[in-house]
């Protein structure tokens, strides 16, 4: 901006009008520019604008990052990531060097658009003005606002390179060599051996991005944002910039490449499951044989988010969507369902009647993270006399004084404080197992009733199987669910499943009959509502504390397939024939009418005047 | 206008006043009109209305329009006669080999268009504002929905600093319970919205908190979606029962909050 602005001065004096004097001047006011853009980025808005600023956040900002913008509000204890502590003056998105402010427009951008899979939303009801004010109010929170020496000028970015191979593997060998593998993971899942370490400056616990779910990338999917956060860095993150240690070129081809790990900009999630017809047999022990029957099976990705109505509430589930298949053959159908986690818990207890003691959602409410770290491991020591999933519930019910919801479970909040107070995932890590669960009505709904069980583990009049998989054993359990503190082992139908973990995703695949005699039987073309669980032992989720999804459907696509061509042809024809039809008689009449009557009625009828 | 396509019915408009100016006749009349209304049942809302209503709204359109051809003999006449020309007159027999070609073409390009509609999951309807129970309890205390009122709105006018601790009570319960899936703004947008169906009830919109009485409010929100009946959809509602989480007077003061944020007032009791 200086360079430009001096540039400018000089292209206003033609050379013949230099004289000394007006040197002298275009000199000072050379200088006094240079420094102008520096001067001119302190810009913290008249008290006016503030006031105005401070209404708005007030009412729209402060319940998640405080009234006193030190990111303490109401919401803080319930979110990951927490809201930004304005106080430190660290931006994590910014288009200005590592460590320097934000602009003005960096912060625009947070507002406007949000910050996608957090609980920082987009703002489009505010006006231009009302951010603008917000923004010079959010400034006032940090003194590093007021001090010149920490603003920089935005970097650019250049135009993207174009995804050709030789970029992408060219961004792959940088990938390597820069270490991106040991946080991001080998393909990119967040799956990297440092993962689970991650803490940012404040010594929170941070998750990673899956730079294979672009949609969720907090800083915007565009090759554009993904170069802008390698040349900037995340401040206060373990995300370094690269500006440095990075030329301009390699960073575009190592946008290039995490570009092409991604699934595309928007997860496109779907409604329906279409279950496809094969004849081989279904044979879970042949890993090949069942990738190809897999293999054209369409996959559908359906969004999960946390269980918050039951007690046990999940405010930040770490898992955000499962994507799911389904083949079935004469006898038999089979489930494949996959989801990205950041590393396989596989030596913990899991189970989805396993209680979850009130407040354990809650980020240290009501007592500090030490004491809740060492609670969380007593309790432990209990659990751990049941022997993991395989406890019945009953008796994990008797432990916790009956599973009934009433007031007496709650009252005892302050019990729960002491129990699991802020137990954090990453210092225990394996005390809870990965676990997935699919969920099915133990019977369909009358045609034309939109009748399902109550979509958190069924109600007491319309049950749910549970196809429950503790990723610790790898086997599938079947349970009953009449609600979620009624969920109870059966034996009822025998459900196979075998799991793999590789580079940050699980995949389990099911094996059922079709038919069952006390569960859902899956005939062709019948919708059939299924719904998903996933806990993360990792976030410690464990029973209720789960990531969901509402009831979709799997439909059993029809076995023999009714081909367009007849139905297409039959139409035309049809439509051919009506016409030929209405042809043949019009011209008929008229023939009749021409034989049968005299001349002038034809001429009446040709000048188009009505003939009787 | 808002819920309308604009350009859509702009042009519409367009054409019918072409129309007029060149005194079209009675059958090219009768075709804009179905064509037009063809075209505002399938573009011209928003928020597209479902293929079977328009097929309905289409069905009777078409109905009228036929009534209308054959009111009288005269018309009848007017209507077909240029129909009967085209297929009669020789010097139209290349529009007409054109039209005999065509419509079989379109026939056959629909039927295969609805063969290949991709597979949805079946819909169903749902009340969005189910008729509520005659009386409710909640945590023991039974309430009469007729009269039942919130407990501190008097406040507004009798003691406003105890009626701001409320509101700032009401806040943070909502800030610590409801915004996930009601939103920040509270446009049922929140970051848990697009995994739930029903999604969550949108309060800036002006058609749901003030043509509900408060106690309706309290009622949706203490006993939640197990409280809703059958036609409300209760086993696809994430709406937590809050009775189990909150207190009473916690719940009053959230539902005096989300009004008070977003401007409304509640329906006045005995208002139908």
């Amino acid at each position: 901006m200086a360079r430009h602005g001096i540039s400018i001065t000089a292209a206003h004096h033609p050379p013949a009008a230099c004289s000394a004097a007006p040197r002298a001047v275009a000199a000072a006011v050379a200088a006094l520019l240079a420094t102008a853009p520096l001067m001119a980025q302190v810009d913290l808005g008249t008290e006016e604008q503030r006031a105005a600023g401070k209404v708005v956040y007030d009412k729209y900002c402060g319940q998640c990052h405080g009234d006193d913008g030190d990111g303490n509000g109401y919401a803080t204890l319930r979110v990951k990531p927490k809201p930004r502590d304005f106080t430190t003056g660290k931006y994590k998105f910014r288009t200005t060097p590592n460590g320097m402010l934000p602009t003005d427009d960096d912060l625009r951008r947070a507002i406007e658009v949000g910050l996608p899979y957090t609980s920082m939303p987009g703002w489009p009801n505010l006006t231009s003005a009302e951010i603008d004010n917000v923004i010079y109010y959010i400034k006032s929170f940090s003194p590093d606002f007021e001090n010149p020496d920490r603003y920089g000028e935005p970097i650019d970015i250049p135009p993207p390179l174009e995804s050709t191979e030789e970029s992408i593997s060219r961004g792959r060998v940088v990938y390597e060599e820069q270490g991106c593998a040991s946080c991001h993971g080998e393909v990119g899942r967040g799956d990297g051996p440092s993962a689970p370490t991650l803490v940012n400056d404040k010594g929170d616990p941070i998750k990673i991005a899956d730079l294979t779910q672009r949609w969720t990338y907090r800083g915007g999917p565009t090759k554009e944002d993904i170069y802008r956060t390698f040349s900037t860095g995340l401040n206060g993150t373990p995300m370094p910039s690269y500006a440095d240690s990075l030329e301009v070129e390699d960073r575009q081809h190592l946008v290039n490449y995490v570009y092409s790990l991604g699934d595309g900009d928007d997860p496109g999630y779907g409604t329906l499951i279409t279950a496809v017809h094969a004849e081989e047999p279904i044979d879970l022990q042949n890993g090949d044989a069942l990738d190809a029957l897999f293999a054209d099976a369409p996959m559908t990705r359906f969004p999960l988010v946390g269980q918050i109505s039951e007690p046990g509430r999940n405010f930040y589930p770490s898992v955000t969507s499962i994507e799911a298949q389904a083949v079935y053959n004469r006898d038999e159908i089979a489930f494949r369902v996959r989801w990205n986690d950041l590393r396989a818990d596989t030596t913990g207890r899991n189970g989805p009647s396993m209680d979850v003691p009130m407040w354990d959602e809650d980020n240290g409410i009501g007592g500090d993270a030490e004491d809740g770290a060492e609670d969380a491991a007593d309790s432990g020591d209990f659990f751990g006399d049941f022997g993991g999933e395989e406890a019945p519930a009953a008796a994990e019910d008797d432990f916790f004084g009956g599973g009934d919801t009433g007031d007496d479970f709650f009252g005892g909040g302050d019990d729960g404080d002491d129990f699991f107070g802020g137990g954090d995932a990453g210092s225990g890590g394996a005390e809870f197992s990965d676990a997935v669960a699919l969920q099915f009505p133990i019977s369909l709904a009358e045609a034309g009733s939109p009748l399902k069980p109550y979509f958190l583990f069924g109600d007491s009049q319309n049950p749910v199987d549970l196809w429950f998989v503790n990723l610790t054993y790898g086997v599938a359990d079947t349970f009953r669910g009449r609600g979620s503190d009624q969920v109870v082992p059966t034996e009822a139908d025998i459900v196979e499943a075998v799991t793999s973990y590789d580079q940050g995703e699980w995949t389990v695949t099911y094996k059922r009959r079709r038919s069952s005699r006390a569960g859902i039987s899956f005939a062709e073309q019948q919708y059939t509502p299924i719904a998903f669980s996933v806990w993360d032992g990792f976030n410690r989720e464990r029973g209720n504390k789960r990531a969901l999804s509402s009831w979709f459907y799997v439909y059993t696509e029809p076995s023999v397939q009714q081909a367009a061509t007849l139905p297409v042809l039959r139409a035309a024809f049809l439509v051919l024939a009506i016409e030929l039809l209405v042809v043949f008689l019009v011209r008929r009449r008229a023939r009749q009418r021409a034989a049968g009557s005299d001349t002038a009625a034809d001429a009446v009828a040709a000048a188009g005047a009505p003939a009787v | 206008m808002d819920g309308f396509n604009l350009p859509l019915l702009l042009a519409l408009a367009a054409v019918a006043g072409a129309l007029v100016w060149r005194r079209a006749n009675t059958l090219t009349w009768l075709l804009f009109s179905w064509g037009a209304l063809w075209a505002f049942f399938k573009f011209g809302f928003t928020v597209p209305i479902p293929q079977s209503v328009a097929t309905i709204y289409l069905g009777i359109t078409t109905l009228a329009l036929v009534c209308f051809a054959s009111s009288s003999r005269e018309r009848l006449e007017e209507v077909t006669s240029p129909i009967v020309r085209l297929i009669r007159e020789p010097r139209y027999r290349l529009p007409l080999a054109a039209l005999l070609v065509a419509l079989p073409a379109l026939a056959a390009y629909n039927v295969h268009a609805d063969m290949n509609v991709p597979l949805e999951a079946p819909g169903f309807g749902r009340e969005v504002h189910p008729a509520p129970p005659t009386e409710i309890t909640v945590h023991g205390e039974t309430l009469d929905m007729a009269t039942a009122d919130n407990p501190y709105i008097h406040l507004h006018e009798d003691d406003p600093a105890a009626y701001e601790e409320h509101l700032e009570n009401g806040r943070r319960v909502y800030y610590e319970n409801c915004f996930w899936c009601h939103g920040d703004g509270m446009g049922g947008d929140g970051m848990f919205a697009h995994g739930l169906n029903p999604a969550p009830s949108n309060f800036n919109d002006g058609g749901t908190l003030p043509i509900l009485q408060a106690s309706f409010v309290h009622w949706r929100i203490a006993l939640g979606a197990p409280g809703l009946p059958a036609g409300g959809t209760p086993w696809d509602s994430a709406m937590p029962a809050w009775e189990k989480f909150l207190t009473t007077e916690e719940m009053w003061d959230v539902n005096l909050f989300i009004y008070d944020f977003n401007g409304f007032e509640p329906r006045a009791l005995g208002q139908h």
